[in-house]
């Protein structure tokens, strides 16, 4: 009898093992030893920039990291979770050369700073023609909750993530600061003349959206918008995006205080955006790219976010505005920061933290 | 000893719930302001939710921040008073202040400007907190000078 349990519980396990790592896809690593990686922009399978939050600008070029960084970055405030952050290329960076750049902006000779988006024209190992677009306004002291992500509209506007600077949050609410806000701007850095709030006397012009926490992710799919933010100790989002709209954060939410506290009692409220998913408790949504690619013909059509609790990929498939499955992938390698999609169909991870890779993740 | 003990505990136990009562407040009265429905029993449950949640579920249990501000403020009261002639209720009552000012004003040190406790992020809100303090350091100063008559 107890042979025969025992023989039981082998196969059980067996089983277990075999199809657990009956898995499609394989890791792949481009680079290792990165200080804090947290954006990447891709430029074709084997050039890859991507920035370091501790103020570095790095290029994988012919496959193969650069040992030195690409020189003219503007000073960044590298403290807390501010540094060099977001990255992407011009729609028509082919032919322009041209780089947007987000992070934190120490404001000279006072203890405040700010989020700040410059673009750039990168040469062979520098930044040139750079461009001050965009500074939150007002600055902030604490260096958190930044946004700091970047997407283009099909129009060619770009929208900027803008965190609500953890000690503000309330200001979220508010149309007079860029706290808890997605910005649009063009790409000259002037305000587009279709924005939300350009006639409205007692709100600031650039703001596109509101009432948002700290948006980590944001893409541009077919003429919608989604976007992630970290919730408090609960209640990380999934929302579409839309113009004019409230998304309710402080006033509604689904999380709690890291003290415990109840931040609101309200999770919804009329002329307030409800998220498309939210989840509780938190997985600290960071980057999400939007799966296109022939490599994976299952995954194609779905949104990726990674995450960096516990650390992993969330494939989401959505319909518009509905959330159809959520599967959790590639839970192995860490804390991941950021993910995007390659032009071959794989899937670049950056993991997190002082000694943070870039993944490529390819099928078997 | 035993009654001192008891007291200590009590003016942590009503300093904590001054804290909690003042961070529900500075929340429910900015919901009020942005025109949100908040009744006297959201108003309640909240807070009584809070006493549960920042004391057990939060990232650090506030009775113990308190616990340990108000051991080391005391302890350092006690041994000024060995040298000033000065009444232990206002002692203890300046005392029990710094130790939550100081609690207010440290904790954010240790996480980058970040205010943990969100009722504290203002100057009003720092001085209700720190009254609130006071009137946690008064009650324990009191019931020792009861003891003494």
């Amino acid at each position: 009898m107890i042979k025969k349990i025992g023989l039981f519980i082998f196969g059980i396990a067996f089983a277990y093992s075999f199809f657990a790592n009956d898995r499609t896809y394989k890791y792949e690593v481009i680079a290792e030893d990165l200080s804090h990686p947290w954006g990447v922009a891709v430029i074709n399978r084997d050039n890859i920039l991507f920035t370091e939050l501790s103020g570095q600008l790095r290029l994988i070029e012919n496959g193969v990291l650069k040992p030195e960084p690409i020189k003219g970055v503007p000073e960044v405030l590298f403290a807390g979770q501010g540094g060099l952050s977001g990255i992407i290329l011009d729609p028509s960076f082919e032919e322009n050369r041209k780089i947007y750049l987000a992070f934190s902006s120490p404001d000279s000779g006072q203890k405040t700073n700010t989020l700040e988006v410059i673009s750039a024209k990168l040469s062979s190992n520098s930044l040139d023609e750079i461009t001050s677009l965009f500074k939150a306004s007002p600055s902030r002291r604490t260096a958190a909750h930044y946004g700091a992500r970047m997407a283009f509209l099909d129009d060619g506007t770009l929208l900027i993530t803008s965190g609500d600077g953890f000690n503000y949050r309330e200001q979220a609410q508010y149309l007079d600061n860029h706290f808890g806000k997605i910005i649009r701007i063009n790409t000259d850095g002037t305000i587009p003349s279709d924005n939300p709030f350009v006639s409205n006397n007692d709100a600031l012009p650039e703001i596109w959206s509101y009432g948002h926490r700290n948006l980590q992710g944001i893409v541009v799919v077919d003429g919608i918008v989604y976007e992630n933010e970290h919730g408090p100790m609960g209640g990380d989002e999934l929302n579409i995006a839309q113009a004019s709209k409230n998304y309710g954060w402080p006033a509604i939410t689904y999380g709690k205080d890291y003290s415990g506290a109840t931040i609101s009692p309200f999770t919804k409220k009329d002329g307030m955006e409800q998220p498309i998913k939210y989840w509780v408790p938190s997985i600290a949504p960071s980057g999400m790219t939007f799966y296109e690619g022939k490599m994976f013909p299952e995954w194609r059509g779905s949104l990726f976010i990674s995450a960096l609790v516990p650390g992993d990929v969330r494939r989401i498939e959505v319909d518009k505005d509905k959330v159809k499955k959520e599967e959790i992938l590639f839970d192995d390698v860490g804390r991941i920061r950021d993910i995007v999609s390659s032009p071959d169909g794989s899937l670049i991870l950056a993991t997190d933290g002082p000694n943070g890779k870039l993944i490529r993740v390819v099928n078997k | 000893m035993t009654i001192n003990i008891v007291n200590l505990i009590v003016s942590i136990l009503i300093a904590t719930c001054l804290v909690i009562l003042q961070e529900t407040m500075s929340n429910m009265f900015w919901l009020i302001s942005v025109d949100m429905p908040v009744s006297i029993s959201n108003f309640i449950s909240t807070y009584f939710a809070n006493i549960l949640a920042m004391n057990f579920s939060g990232a650090i249990p506030l009775v113990a921040l308190v616990a340990v501000a108000f051991l080391i403020a005391f302890l350092v009261a006690k041994i000024l008073l060995n040298w000033l002639d000065v009444p232990k209720t206002y002692a203890y009552g300046v005392a029990g202040a710094l130790a939550i000012l100081s609690l207010v004003l440290l904790m954010p040190l240790a996480f980058y400007n970040l205010d943990i406790l969100a009722g504290g992020r203002s100057v009003l809100g720092k001085s209700i907190l720190t009254a609130f303090g006071l009137i946690s350091g008064i009650y324990f100063g009191r019931t020792l000078e009861k003891r003494i008559i």
